[in-house]
């Protein structure tokens, strides 16, 4: 998995790709508690390069979500591949998270 | 650095003189906390030190010396077994001799009279950075055992609650069920469980913890007993899910979830009621060989929003009809392609299963899983519960 994030208007945006599973999520945990405790309070996760997520991924955004809008903020996600759409609509995400189509869309 | 890093060097001679000329030599050294010296006189004082100074990590001997000579304190040092306690010998110039010998007995390294205070510093700092990688890979393998050891426990939490007795009702004809889980080598948190409500309806359970370790395994060990408990009462699947959802939320640390399916069948009417927080909708497995998913509820994962409504669905077995609950280890298992089992492989497979038992039907597909992932570590438990419905 790769992390990497850029600037888009308010919004911190983070680029997720590759495989996010039970062995590297402790490193987005990480990163994303750091922007979070930083005082970034607006992300976009662009999920676009994303190919697969764990339990323990979504453990991860889910604590981002809850962190994030408990502080007020947004935390957004876009451009999920078809496989990790349906995840997210087993998991029940799909009514949990704010979820667009562009990351246009998702930093508007 | 932490205090077990912090390392004191002991020096051993009769010479009483020493002791003030080495505090004078490196008294920049001792104010800083560079080294931290403790004296002894003779190698009987020097094991006496040791015990009272347990951080001494390297010593530093003379070899003639009154009640226990250099050589033999080595002697006695070897016995000790501790790789990260290293001693330094001083000898007179040019005994070759008593060197070899004090070598040969574990000597980490020789100094020779008259002390040459740079050569004696260049000699301690050696010594210490060997004895400080000994103390960190003990301290590092120290840490790997207790990790084994929480991982055990974890796996014992795990093996315990689940159902292992085949068949579990042995008088009863009208339904078969099996249940299999292959543990990953770090403990996930998969689960089943099955119990009978009344004398009719047999509420069946599979469920999927985020998270590794001991938490896992006790958030697992916690939502088995609230939607057993709350099955046992007999109350509708969905409400069970919400009950054990609004105490799981209470629970749950840093967002840990589980994803549960939760059925009653009533082995009466054919009639199997449902409720699904964020599990992998289980398969219908037809009389007649073809194949359904059980449809969605749309329901999300328990223990992290409180207050959530869980609804109940329902849908009707006809005798010869079967139930297969899995868990995600089984889709997402992955060859050494690195490609996922996936739900294709698993519905082609489940379309050759008509007439299995219950018991075939998962021994078959763990097989299959198995074999696809051959060569490849295991990353997530992998569980199968089959329900065959006989009527």
């Amino acid at each position: 998995m790769e992390v990497t994030d850029t600037k888009k208007g308010d919004y911190l945006v983070i680029n997720l790709s590759g495989r996010l599973d039970t062995s590297n999520y402790g490193e987005l945990e990480k990163k994303l508690i750091g922007f979070i405790e930083a005082g970034d309070k607006k992300i976009a996760v662009d999920c676009s390069g994303l190919v697969y997520i764990s339990s323990s991924g979504l453990r991860v955004l889910l604590m981002a979500l809850k962190k994030i809008t408990a502080a007020g903020g947004k935390f957004h996600l876009c451009c999920l591949q078809d496989n990790i759409r349906e995840i997210f609509e087993i998991a029940g995400f799909t009514s949990i998270f704010r979820v667009f189509d562009t990351l246009d869309e998702a930093t508007a | 650095m932490d205090d077990q890093f912090n390392v004191k060097i002991m020096v051993v001679d009769d010479e009483v003189d020493l002791e003030p000329l080495i505090r004078q030599k490196f008294r920049k050294q001792i104010r800083t906390g560079e080294y931290d010296f403790v004296f002894a006189h003779n190698g009987l004082e020097a094991l006496a030190s040791l015990i009272e100074f347990p951080d001494i990590g390297i010593i530093l001997s003379d070899i003639n010396m009154p009640e226990m000579d250099g050589l033999t304190l080595l002697t006695k040092l070897k016995e000790l077994k501790n790789p990260s306690l290293k001693t330094v010998i001083v000898s007179a110039y040019g005994d070759m001799e008593n060197i070899r010998v004090a070598m040969n007995r574990g000597a980490f390294d020789f100094l020779t009279k008259p002390i040459n205070f740079d050569d004696l510093e260049i000699t301690i700092n050696k010594t210490l950075e060997e004895t400080l990688i000994q103390r960190k890979a003990l301290h590092e393998h120290d840490q790997l055992i207790s990790i084994r050891h929480d991982l055990n426990v974890a796996r014992e939490i795990q093996q315990g609650i689940l159902p292992k007795t085949f068949p579990p009702f042995p008088g009863r004809t009208d339904f078969e069920i099996f249940a299999n889980m292959v543990a990953a080598k770090e403990v996930g948190g998969d689960f089943y469980d099955f119990f009978m409500i009344d004398n009719n309806r047999l509420g069946f359970v599979i469920g999927d913890v985020s998270g590794k370790g001991i938490p896992a395994a006790i958030f697992m060990a916690v939502s088995r007993t609230l939607i057993r408990a709350t099955g046992l009462k007999g109350m509708p699947a969905g409400e069970c899910l919400q009950y054990a959802n609004n105490l799981l939320c209470n629970e749950s640390v840093s967002c840990m979830f589980v994803t549960v399916f939760y059925g009653i069948m009533n082995m009466q009417t054919g009639e199997m009621e449902y409720a699904n927080a964020g599990h992998n909708p289980p398969y219908v497995l037809k009389k007649d060989g073809t194949i359904e998913m059980v449809p969605s509820t749309g329901d999300i994962i328990l223990g992290c929003f409180d207050d959530q409504p869980f609804k109940s669905a329902k849908i009707m077995l006809s005798p010869g009809d079967g139930i297969l609950l899995f868990t995600d280890g089984v889709t997402e298992a992955f060859n050494k392609a690195d490609e996922v089992y996936g739900e294709e492989r698993l519905e082609s497979l489940l379309q050759t299963m008509k007439d299995f038992s219950a018991n075939k039907i998962v021994t078959v597909i763990a097989d299959d899983v198995s074999e696809y992932a051959m060569g490849v570590a295991q990353s997530d438990d992998i569980t199968l519960l089959s329900l065959k419905y006989n009527g």
